[in-house]
């Protein structure tokens, strides 16, 4: 196994440079001048002014010989200065935490309510349950993932007032229910329609026929012969869904207002902020990667069938 | 999983330790019903009050980055201030500001003014602000109001290295007096100095730039407290400086919440968990119902205008742009989609802009029948058009309903709209490659309309985007800068009538903007830019 993980850890070397790569020409080759761009419209930028944020940033230099500089900086650990004049490292320090602590909110929503959910409909497939689980899972589906968002902030945070509307005052877990929660609704209809499809594969499998016939009670048989070997897809889509959710984090960290990583690339865009958008992007690819690879760990603790090596 | 034991047992704990998890969350949330949304803890008795505003308000507090906030103004206290009831340009920390010709400036300070630090306030702490501001290499982002100081071009050369550090038009001629000297004369200097950009520096400021930038020291009625603007923290707290020498402001301590976007602060106001905050557009539909009474009017010293690619030969003739005006109907505009938060132009400036509030523009009224006519004896309208804007969800809306009432008043058919991010629309304009009005939004550079007359018409102004250039409009401006601040009124208005009958650009509305509180504060009026002004809210 630990050679495994070696090999696989090696393996995200080229593609995080390429990620890189990809990222940083895509915010260099947007259309407008970012000059102009972090001056705002009513703003005038002298030409001295606008001389001196084009040698500071190298935007005069070719784009090859720019991406060189930033991988010469980031090789030396210095992850460059954002345009308003803060460090990037120091803005992903101060965002990090609040991105996963909402995203491992919404992560567990998704799983603790998902799972459950898919495995009651599959258990009792046809029938009334079923059918709920599959009108509200399409109803999700179906609901663009902003307007959950604008509609639960406003009855559930302004109307009733149950919750903190925005900000991370309130600290974990208070603060982050409700982002949390939209987050989860993301990701949840695909949990609950998968484990329940691998629930129905898994009822009609001999070894759960065997189960019944030694006359095991049926609360076990669906816990320990159905639910378990059910989890194998279910764990791999949960895990390719935090990285879902934590591009997810763009918009719901800017409605909700949590000064995490999506809500530093959200602001950073518009302004044409390379080094903030580059920096942060690439260490959501570095978590993508490594969650991956914790997921296929996984598979092999969940069915020994499965060898890594 | 670490655990080596069977695996079954491993999933039961899992379970468990799930379900437990979940069980926390709901109680969480059950504690957040019952403890209700909550404000700040503040201790008994004293006054406080919180305020929201977007995350641009918080970005820099170096008066030479400094965008001109609310809370830019609770910090520092410039050399004069524009009296809102009056429209005139009064002392605040000068003592007088006297010139014989416009242009060599002697400015006098009070005694007695100190920084947050307690250093005192001097000629001297002007000067270093400006000059750090003036000096090209650093690339402040205010550098662009100082292009009018003598030696300007020293610093900010097109080529090379600069020759000088400091202005030589701004002189320390002792403890307690500046000589500034301009290029050309400006009778409104007392309005450019009224900005926060124009605000003095205590020492540290010189040294450490960055660390300033972040935990200001400034000379105004508040101080910021603790670590200043954390990267990443949402709330700066503001406390009364008591070492202020003039009026201090009402709350002992302002707690100020930064959001991503109005829409977001608004929502917490409306839960309670803040006190006041500026919004604008669809927002204010919202807020004139719910909160009725207590919003509070904004005027924004700004103008929404039509401007007309004077370079495309299609818009050369004066009839067709005057047709273009009088085929909008402003008055519709600005009750349906602005739901009347904004007035109709009928000039550059509205009323509470020093100068403005003149009817300078007599192609401004709604006039379908006279536009045809227009139209008809320019030649008529021959092929596709197309209007631009910036993205903006409100302005999409509003272009859109232009475009409808060209079509409708003046027969043109194929009619399309086109957004485009700022900073390419600005860059395609200068480079004239925009075929069609553009739907604009330009602000007054300081409280008078002479700054909105100039920016918007003076021949190589960054934000005149017609290519208008009129000599006439450049001699009676100049005359106007020449004069003394009341003549000045005069002459502007003069020059700004004389530009608006050629109508370069059709004035569209004066936008307004909304002050929506709670009922625990009162005295909310707008700062010139339309944020709250901080320092004049009572609590209680």
């Amino acid at each position: 196994m630990g050679g495994y993980i070696v090999r696989r850890l090696l393996m995200a070397v080229p593609v995080l440079f390429g990620t890189t790569f990809i990222i940083y020409v895509a915010v260099y080759a947007l259309p407008g001048d970012p000059v102009q761009a972090l001056a705002g419209p009513n703003q005038v930028v002298s030409p001295s002014l606008a001389q001196a944020m084009r040698e500071r940033y190298h935007l005069d230099e070719p784009l090859l010989i720019r991406y060189g500089l930033y991988l010469r900086g980031l090789l030396g650990g210095d992850l460059g200065v954002s345009f308003s004049g803060r460090p990037v490292s120091e803005i992903i320090a101060a965002s990090w935490p609040v991105t996963l602590q909402l995203g491992l909110t919404a992560w567990l929503f998704t799983a603790v309510i998902g799972v459950p959910l898919g495995t009651l409909a599959g258990v009792r497939r046809g029938r009334a349950a079923d059918m709920l689980v599959l009108a509200g899972t399409t109803f999700l589906m179906g609901v663009p993932f902003f307007v959950v968002a604008y509609v639960a902030q406003i009855v559930l945070g302004v109307n009733l007032g149950w919750l903190p509307v925005s900000g991370t005052e309130a600290g974990w877990p208070l603060a982050y229910v409700l982002p949390g929660l939209v987050l989860a609704l993301y990701g949840l209809p695909q949990v609950a329609r998968l484990t329940r499809t691998s629930v129905l594969d898994n009822l009609g499998a001999d070894h759960v026929d065997t189960a019944i016939a030694k006359g095991l009670p049926r609360r076990t048989v669906v816990l320990w012969h159905v639910v378990r070997n059910s989890l194998v897809p279910v764990v791999s889509l949960l895990g390719v869904s935090l990285g879902y959710l934590l591009s997810g984090t763009v918009l719901i960290e800017g409605i909700f207002n949590l000064p995490g990583l999506g809500y530093q690339i959200f602001v950073a865009v518009p302004q044409h902020d390379g080094p903030v958008v580059v920096g942060v992007g690439t260490l959501l690819v570095i978590v993508f990667l490594l969650v991956n690879l914790m997921v296929d760990l996984l598979y092999g603790i969940l069915d020994p069938r499965i060898r890594l090596d | 999983m670490s655990d080596r034991s069977p695996r079954a047992r491993g999933i039961r704990r899992a379970a468990a330790a799930a379900a437990a998890g979940a069980l926390a969350v709901t109680l969480a949330a059950c504690s957040g019903a019952s403890g209700g949304a909550g404000g700040g803890a503040a201790p008994a008795g004293e006054k406080t009050y919180s305020v929201g505003v977007t995350t641009y308000f918080l970005s820099h507090f170096l008066p030479g980055k400094a965008v001109g906030s609310n809370v830019d103004y609770a910090i520092y206290t410039p050399l004069t201030k524009v009296d809102t009831a009056t429209g005139k340009a009064v002392n605040a920390v000068a003592e007088s500001i006297e010139s014989e010709d416009n242009k060599v400036w002697t400015i006098k300070i009070k005694k007695g003014w100190t920084f947050h630090n307690g250093e005192p306030v001097t000629a001297q702490s002007f000067a270093d602000s400006w000059n750090a501001t003036a000096y090209g290499p650093n690339a402040y982002t205010n550098n662009y109001m100082f292009a009018n100081f003598k030696g300007y071009v020293d610093l900010n050369p097109a080529e090379g290295k600069p020759k000088a550090e400091t202005l030589s038009g701004v002189e320390v001629t002792g403890t307690d007096t500046l000589k500034v000297t301009l290029d050309k004369p400006l009778a409104l200097l007392p309005y450019v100095l009224a900005q926060s950009a124009f605000a003095p520096v205590p020492k540290a400021a010189l040294t450490g730039a960055d660390a300033f930038d972040r935990k200001p020291i400034g000379n105004g009625p508040y101080q910021m407290e603790g670590e200043g603007i954390v990267t990443g923290a949402t709330k700066v707290s503001l406390k009364r400086f008591a070492g202020y020498a003039g009026t201090p402001g009402n709350a002992e301590r302002i707690e100020v919440k930064s959001y991503q976007d109005e829409g977001a602060a608004y929502r917490d106001l409306q839960a309670g968990n803040i006190d006041v905050t500026l919004v604008s557009g669809n927002n204010l539909t919202s807020a004139s119902t719910q909160f009725k009474d207590r919003l509070v009017q904004a005027p924004f010293p700004a103008l929404m205008y039509l401007g007309f690619p004077l370079w495309d030969e299609r818009f050369s003739d004066v009839r067709v742009r005057q047709a273009f005006s009088h085929a909008v109907d402003r008055q519709a505009i600005v009750k349906s989609l602005l739901r009347g938060f904004g007035r109709p132009a009928t000039g550059l400036a509205g009323t509470t802009v020093p100068g403005g509030g003149a009817d300078e523009c007599s192609a401004c009224t709604y006039d379908p029948a006279k536009a045809r006519t227009l139209l008809a004896e320019a030649g008529g309208w021959k092929g596709p058009l197309k209007l631009w804007t910036y993205q903006d969800p409100l302005n999409t809306v509003i272009l859109e309903a232009i475009g409808n009432q060209l079509r409708a008043n003046l027969g043109i058919e194929a009619v399309t709209t086109q957004a485009q991010p700022v900073d390419q629309l600005y860059p395609n304009m200068t480079a004239k490659k925009i075929d069609g009005p553009v739907l604009l939004y330009m602000g007054a550079g300081y409280p008078h309309l002479y700054a909105l007359a100039d920016q918007l018409f003076t021949k190589g102004s960054a934000a005149n985007v017609t290519g208008y250039a009129d000599e006439e409009f450049a001699s009676l401006m100049a005359e106007a800068a020449g004069a003394g601040p009341d003549e000045a009124v005069g002459l502007t208005r003069r020059a700004t009538g004389h530009a608006l009958g050629g109508l370069p650009l059709a004035p569209l509305f004066w936008p307004v903007g909304g002050l929506p509180h709670s009922a625990e504060v009162g005295g909310v009026k707008p700062e010139f830019l339309g944020g709250v002004a901080l320092s004049a809210v009572t609590v209680g």
